[in-house]
């Protein structure tokens, strides 16, 4: 029996998608807590290869996520991997998802039929963090871009997949920029110099914003802007690119 | 000496005990490494078993380690390649050597992570259940180690930033180039980028 199972039963349940369920769980005694993040085994696929793509999917995301640390994008460390149980343990990240932060019209449709009320607490919550929506804006672009110069291409890019970490929790004691933007999930991530992934990594992002952050057209405009400067000369050729794929969708082929 | 608990792993792998030991006695650190190295080739009877036992820690180059996170990550991927069954190496100790090197050579691990015949300072670490208490640990090691013991918390003065950097080949990755001049930074940048290539060990490119 591997180690990381027991660790598991042991742990907090946090979220469940899909493909993984993500806990909150304690390795040692002391120390920082550590997210779990586990590919359970799939019924519905074989056997073989539920094996082979959770091993391969495991293997894709850490490579991914080292591969940013070594381009000084912002990502959690990773600190345990056991491929044979599908488990990947990452950094825990105290803070708070963007989703939150940006005003959505979400909260209202839970609440009542079509009341259009938007609920506006986020600046609030922004303020927290000492951050104006702007510039929360401007940290997503830089990161993107960077993450793009490390040709990484994220491949499910939302606001959810971000999150703004707490600048208590950080060990610097400088006060110029200690609260931070880190992305998150790289379960869909794969490497890729092509100007079509990142420009479609772009689009499905601000698909993402307009359908959860209605209104949200100039804030995404920001976060390009902010891109546009970090990103350098490659620019024109994927804003040329971003703007065909915004005609035809993100598939270039309709096959599928 | 300090021990790590890992306390939801299974029993006979839920602490690690860690000593650090400076300035060794001359010549100690090559005899304690011939002493390991005959213990291996002893033969399978109750006299290799009990040379064996009696060595039986990882001894580590406490100069490549650059945090508690760093070591602690380690000793937990040997422990989770000991109960997976997926050992690169012989034992749970020698697989610490070997998570921590970059590389995927076993020899050149222990020649560089393990201990060298010139070897000032010792890192030592024994994975065992509750059944080994640090205070046994520490008598056995007392037989073993001619140093002085001092607090982890002096792991710090020993790391050598730059061999760190050129075994991992950090020097030209752009995050240690944006964190120039400021070593404070550069330093945490270098110890989360080698402290996740340690847990990922199994599953580099």
């Amino acid at each position: 029996m591997s180690a990381s199972q027991p660790l598991l039963a042991s742990s907090t349940p946090v979220l469940q998608g899909a493909e993984a369920k993500v806990y909150q769980a304690d390795l040692t005694t002391e120390g920082p807590p550590v997210l779990l993040k586990h590919r359970f085994h799939k019924q519905y696929r074989h056997p073989n290869l539920d094996a082979s793509l959770t091993r391969s999917r495991v293997a894709g995301e850490a490579r991914a996520l080292l591969k940013c640390l070594k381009y000084g994008v912002r990502v959690p460390g990773i600190r345990i991997v056991d491929i044979n149980e599908g488990v990947l343990g990452l950094e825990w990240i105290e803070g708070s998802s963007v989703r939150k932060l940006v005003p959505s019209g979400a909260e209202a449709e839970e609440g009542g039929e079509e009341s259009v009320a938007l609920v506006n607490n986020n600046e609030d919550l922004l303020k927290e963090y000492g951050v104006s929506m702007d510039s929360l804006m401007m940290m997503i672009g830089k990161e993107l871009a960077k993450m793009h110069k490390a040709d990484i291409v994220h491949g499910d890019l939302t606001t959810s997949n971000m999150m703004l970490r707490h600048s208590s929790s950080l060990s610097s004691q400088k006060s110029e920029m200690n609260t931070e933007l880190v992305l998150i999930d790289f379960g869909l991530a794969f490497q890729s110099s092509l100007v079509e992934d990142k420009a479609v990594d772009l689009y499905v992002l601000e698909r993402a914003f307009i359908s959860t952050h209605p209104n949200s057209e100039r804030l995404f405009a920001c976060v390009l802007d902010a891109y546009e400067r970090e990103v350098g000369k490659d620019w024109a050729d994927i804003r040329r690119r971003l703007d065909d794929v915004r005609l035809r969708g993100r598939k270039r082929s309709m096959v599928g | 000496m300090q021990s790590i608990h890992f306390p939801s792993y299974p029993p006979s792998f839920s602490i690690a005990h860690v000593a650090l030991y400076t300035s060794l006695a001359p010549g100690s650190a090559a005899s304690l490494r011939q002493r390991i190295i005959t213990a291996s080739t002893l033969p399978q009877d109750e006299a290799g078993n009990a040379e064996r036992e009696a060595v039986n820690f990882a001894f580590i180059n406490p100069h490549l380690i650059t945090s508690r996170l760093h070591l602690q990550t380690a000793i937990s991927q040997a422990i989770i390649a000991e109960t997976g069954g997926s050992l690169r190496t012989k034992t749970v100790h020698s697989e610490i050597l070997w998570v921590l090197n970059p590389t995927n050579n076993i020899s050149e691990a222990i020649r560089r992570y393990g201990v060298s015949d010139i070897s000032t300072a010792l890192l030592v670490v024994r994975v065992c259940g509750p059944d080994l208490s640090a205070s046994q640990a520490q008598e056995q090691l007392d037989k073993i180690v001619q140093g002085t013991l001092v607090p982890f918390a002096l792991l710090d003065s020993l790391t050598d930033w730059d061999t760190i950097k050129k075994y991992h080949k950090l020097n030209n990755e752009p995050a240690i180039l944006a964190a120039k001049g400021d070593i404070e930074c550069e330093r945490r940048v270098v110890d989360n980028i080698v402290t996740s290539t340690v847990a990922m060990k199994s599953v580099a490119s």
